[in-house]
């Protein structure tokens, strides 16, 4: 048994509250960044945390702490429950987890190899990445992480699941200029398999991309056909996934789901699927939520048609659905951790550029933010590290950064063309989620500016 | 606890590899409490426990961190944090340079008139309760209202192989309200007080929240949001733009604050944040904006999200111009980067919490108030423009140039009047060129010190409390536009 799952089994039974909830996480990791051609920071983090909740009849009250001994759980439940007495009723609060059926079978999510890496193991690692971009003439820049993370939950009505889980992460830069912009090239992969991490060969990408990117042109804002990598398209998906997909916003009437569930709202060919039973190199989710509820493959847009809303336990009693097991970690909110864009029939990045007379190749995106006008899914945001001129089908030349602003769905809609190959990028505020897409190619996308016009 | 601190300390100062070594207890206490359409959305408390050592081996740093403050728990935490440091220097070309910082003793503590946490619960959620059901009541366009309300209680220990001993008993605390009213035809429109949910914090305590008066803002609150359901988009083009000084301090935020960390500048922040324009041999030269802006960074006025006693590496806290009348004149720094400069640390090293290494973080970024008198008088003075006012998205290029900002609310100013409202309002610009547009700046009676706390920054990202002063600004030729 997990010894996290003992742990918080023992709380309850000592605590002896008669409904209560207990999660607790433990993750270490080891994050060697480097910077300016060095490993600068090289730290070992240790993030323990439990989130405990305690019930009187309907009113609720949470402890979110991060020490994890029995003692200081004892008490926490203990505290948390004089707090719900005070608290006013949560009407739709429909108790927490029972038994239910039992957890989704766990998907392979740790290696031993990546839960036991050494600080010198990463830096050997890392080592001939940092000389081959320094061997290139260019600068140096990212990080290369290894940790190993324990969760489990328990409640007073007999719920019990626990899982372990590994990721190893590496992401590089390859820069002209150490902080000064210039040329940028990046490259990043994720694997629970330390071994497996392919580090050279994203060195040896960002090298390639940033050569590429060198004595950019700048071009007029206004309307252009693109084609985005993935990583560009799982930071419009993270936004999308804020605005989008949570009870709270369609509740709230701010999604672009309110209200149009059943009706298309984007492209035929967009599938999008929260898939935490992804079982392959790409899926990185947790089989249950904090709550304990088993996670689903819940399909959200399916053909371009809304397809479904995700729920914690509250919501789904307060609107009569089910819970999907999308409660987020403290400091919580309902979302996807697992969100996967379904591939295309295209055989490579190439094949989608064919398809371009005049338009944009973009590597990433940066600061996107999709808060403009949330129920069209407006979002604004920067190309970076590596945007190039298309012609004829083919990469020309470096341009300068560009600004978009435009509704993602509405591109989606004019979205013709996907690659079978498909890519997961973390997504930046998880530890254990990533999203995946494939690359894609987006007709008309409005550029509105230029991120260095005429500062000089 | 302190016994364990000075052994762990004891035996770093034996390892004949470590140059340098920092002890670092923290005990953080939370509350965060949400109130959503009569019913309570979030009843959290939170607490946090442990103690980070970072160590600058022969060659670079290593950290690492426990949450248990037993002696051997910490003495291990600190063998990893040496061997970390011993480990890099195999992938480090030359040795950091970290200059000598005379050792700093005392105590700094947040003045508080009442402390928050003393608060009954009930009374706290009683307070946020009367105005969210009120800015819900009365129209059925009014379709959800929250009121919400976060303390924050840190006390930290900072004990140095140089002989720092501090201890500091921060305390900040935030609150605010919005409602979300729903067309006819499904658009939405989120109004808020007494600024975006983030903005809205301060260094204090529960009379911070008196301050605020929610109950009186309620009334105007609502009619905004109705009249934006029915408001003209705002029109694109050039305009004279007016920002409230809640948008002054986004503007001062994103523009201002995060391009002036030199880690950034030195391109340490990479990996998620990106780098800045402001590179060093503009240091002195650049005409960053016009003569009638000076932003300092202060870390010593009482209140702001972004004052302390010393930072995480035991620099005093200070306060220094970062901008001079319009000259880019100085960054913030850390005792590393500021010696890369042959300058002293402005002191700013800040770490989120125990299990977290210090990086460069902003203070109180703050804009000197100017000579326009108040925002009334500044519309009073203008003939034809537009003012807007709390932010709704933020978006700035990777070297913090062109920047994106759209706001809830915007209003028409016609001869020196507000007209009528605007919906969807956003601007957009690059940063040395918008501050140079800037041609009035409100007085002192209209400078407002605002408190970011969840400013993100770091990888893995760090969340932190940062603080802006600002007083309503004027700024001509700036590109708008509307998100409708």
């Amino acid at each position: 048994m997990n010894d996290l799952l003992s742990l918080c089994e023992s709380v309850l039974s000592e605590a002896g509250e008669t409904e209560a909830e207990i999660y607790v996480s433990l993750a270490e990791r080891g994050c060697a960044r480097f910077a300016g051609g060095d490993l600068g920071q090289h730290m070992e983090l240790s993030e323990p945390q439990a989130a405990i909740r305690v019930a009187h009849g309907r009113r609720v009250a949470e402890t979110v702490t991060s020490r994890i001994d029995r003692e200081a759980l004892v008490a926490a439940v203990h505290d948390t429950a004089r707090a719900a007495r005070l608290v006013p009723e949560v009407e739709s609060f429909p108790g927490f987890a029972g038994p239910g059926e039992a957890a989704i079978e766990s998907p392979p999510r740790h290696a031993e190899t990546t839960a036991n890496a050494t600080p010198e193991e990463r830096v050997e690692r890392l080592a001939p990445a940092l000389d081959a971009i320094r061997a290139a003439g260019l600068v140096s820049a990212g990080m290369l992480e290894t940790s190993r993370s324990s969760h489990a939950v328990a409640t007073t009505r007999g719920c019990r699941r626990a899982h372990e889980a590994t990721v190893a992460g590496f992401r590089v830069w390859a820069l002209e200029t150490p902080g000064a912009g210039g040329a940028a090239g990046y490259g990043g992969h994720v694997h629970r398999d330390v071994r497996a991490l392919r580090v050279d060969e994203e060195a040896e990408r960002a090298v390639r991309i940033c050569k590429m990117a060198l004595r950019p042109v700048s071009l007029d804002e206004g309307v252009y056909d693109v084609v985005m990598e993935p990583e560009a398209v799982t930071e419009l998906l993270e936004w999308l996934a804020t605005i989008a997909f949570g009870a709270p916003e369609v509740e709230q009437g701010t999604s672009p789901v309110a209200g149009r569930l059943g009706e298309r709202i984007t492209g035929e060919g967009i599938d999008l699927v929260e898939d935490p039973s992804d079982a392959s190199e790409l899926g990185f989710g947790a089989p249950f939520d904090r709550e304990g509820t088993p996670r689903r493959r819940v399909p959200l847009i399916e053909g371009g048609v809304a397809r479904a809303v995700l729920y914690d336990r509250i919501y789904a009693a307060r609107l009569g659905a089910t819970s999907t097991g999308s409660a987020l970690l403290p400091p919580g909110g309902i979302g996807p951790t697992s969100l996967a864009m379904a591939a295309g029939t295209a055989a490579s990045v190439e094949e989608l550029l064919s398809g371009v007379e005049r338009g944009l190749y973009v590597c990433r995106l940066h600061y996107v933010n999709g808060l403009l006008e949330p129920r069209r899914a407006v979002m604004t945001g920067l190309t970076r590290d590596g945007c190039f001129l298309v012609e004829r089908g083919k990469i020309t030349r470096a341009v300068g950064n560009m600004r978009f602003t435009d509704s993602f769905l509405e591109a989606l809609e004019r979205c013709d063309g996907m690659t079978r190959a498909r890519k997961a990028v973390p997504t930046w505020w998880s530890d254990a989620g990533a999203f995946v897409a494939p690359a894609v190619r987006l007709r008309a996308l409005r550029f509105n500016g230029r991120s260095q016009e005429g500062w000089r | 606890m302190d016994a364990a601190l000075r052994a762990t300390l004891d035996w770093l100062r034996k390892q004949p590899s470590v140059r340098y070594a920092e002890v670092r207890f923290v005990d953080t206490r939370g509350e965060r409490l949400r109130v959503r359409d009569g019913r309570p959305e979030q009843v959290t408390a939170e607490a946090s426990r442990g103690v980070g050592i970072r160590v600058l081996g022969e060659k670079t740093w290593g950290f690492s961190c426990s949450a248990d403050p037993g002696e051997a728990s910490l003495l291990a935490a600190a063998r990893r944090a040496a061997s970390i440091a011993r480990a890099s220097g195999a992938a480090v070309r030359a040795p950091v340079v970290f200059p000598e910082q005379a050792a700093a003793r005392g105590r700094y503590e947040t003045k508080l008139e009442v402390d928050p946490f003393a608060v009954p619960l009930e009374d706290k959620l009683a307070a946020l309760d009367g105005p969210a059901r009120a800015l819900r009541s009365g129209d059925a366009r009014l379709v959800s209202a929250e009121a919400w309300m976060d303390w924050t209680h840190q006390e930290k220990r900072l004990l140095s192989t140089e002989g720092t001993d501090v201890t500091q008993s921060l305390t900040f605390g935030a609150c605010g309200m919005h409602v979300f009213a729903l067309g006819a035809d499904g658009a939405s429109q989120r109004r808020s007080y007494p600024t975006w949910q983030g903005g809205e914090g301060f260094q204090g305590g529960y009379e911070g929240t008196s301050r605020l008066d929610l109950s009186a803002n309620v009334e105007r609150v609502k009619e905004e949001a109705l009249g934006l359901l029915v408001a003209p988009p705002c029109p694109s083009g050039p305009r004279t733009l007016l920002l409230e000084s809640s948008q002054v301090a986004l503007q001062i935020h994103e523009s201002c604050g995060h391009p002036a960390e030199l880690d950034r500048a030195l391109g340490s922040e990479i990996s998620l944040a990106g780098g800045s324009f402001l590179q060093r041999p503009l240091l002195g030269k650049l005409q960053y904006g016009a003569p009638i802006v000076t932003l300092v960074a202060d870390a010593i006025t009482p209140g702001g999200n972004g004052t302390f006693g010393w930072d995480d590496e035991g620099v005093p806290a200070a306060s220094c111009p970062l901008v001079d009348h319009g000259l880019f004149v100085d960054y913030l720094s850390s005792r590393e980067t500021a010696a890369m400069l042959g300058r002293a640390s402005t002191g700013t090293m800040r770490a989120e919490g125990w299990n977290r290494p210090p990086i460069i973080r902003m203070v109180n970024v703050s804009l000197n108030p100017g000579d326009a008198g108040t925002l009334e008088d500044l519309v009073a003075d203008t003939d034809d423009g537009v003012l807007v006012a709390t932010d709704k998205s933020w978006s700035i290029d990777d070297i913090r140039l062109n920047f994106q900002f759209s706001c809830e609310a915007a209003w028409e100013i016609k001869h020196g009047k507000r007209t009528r409202l605007l919906r969807n309002p956003f601007y957009t610009g690059i940063t040395p060129r918008f501050w140079g547009s800037c041609d009035a700046i409100c007085g002192a009676d209209d400078w407002r010190l605002w408190g970011i706390s969840t400013c993100g920054k770091g990888d893995p990202v760090q969340s932190m409390h940062v603080g802006h002063g600002a007083a309503p600004a004027r700024f001509r030729d700036v590109t708008m536009g509307s998100a409708s």
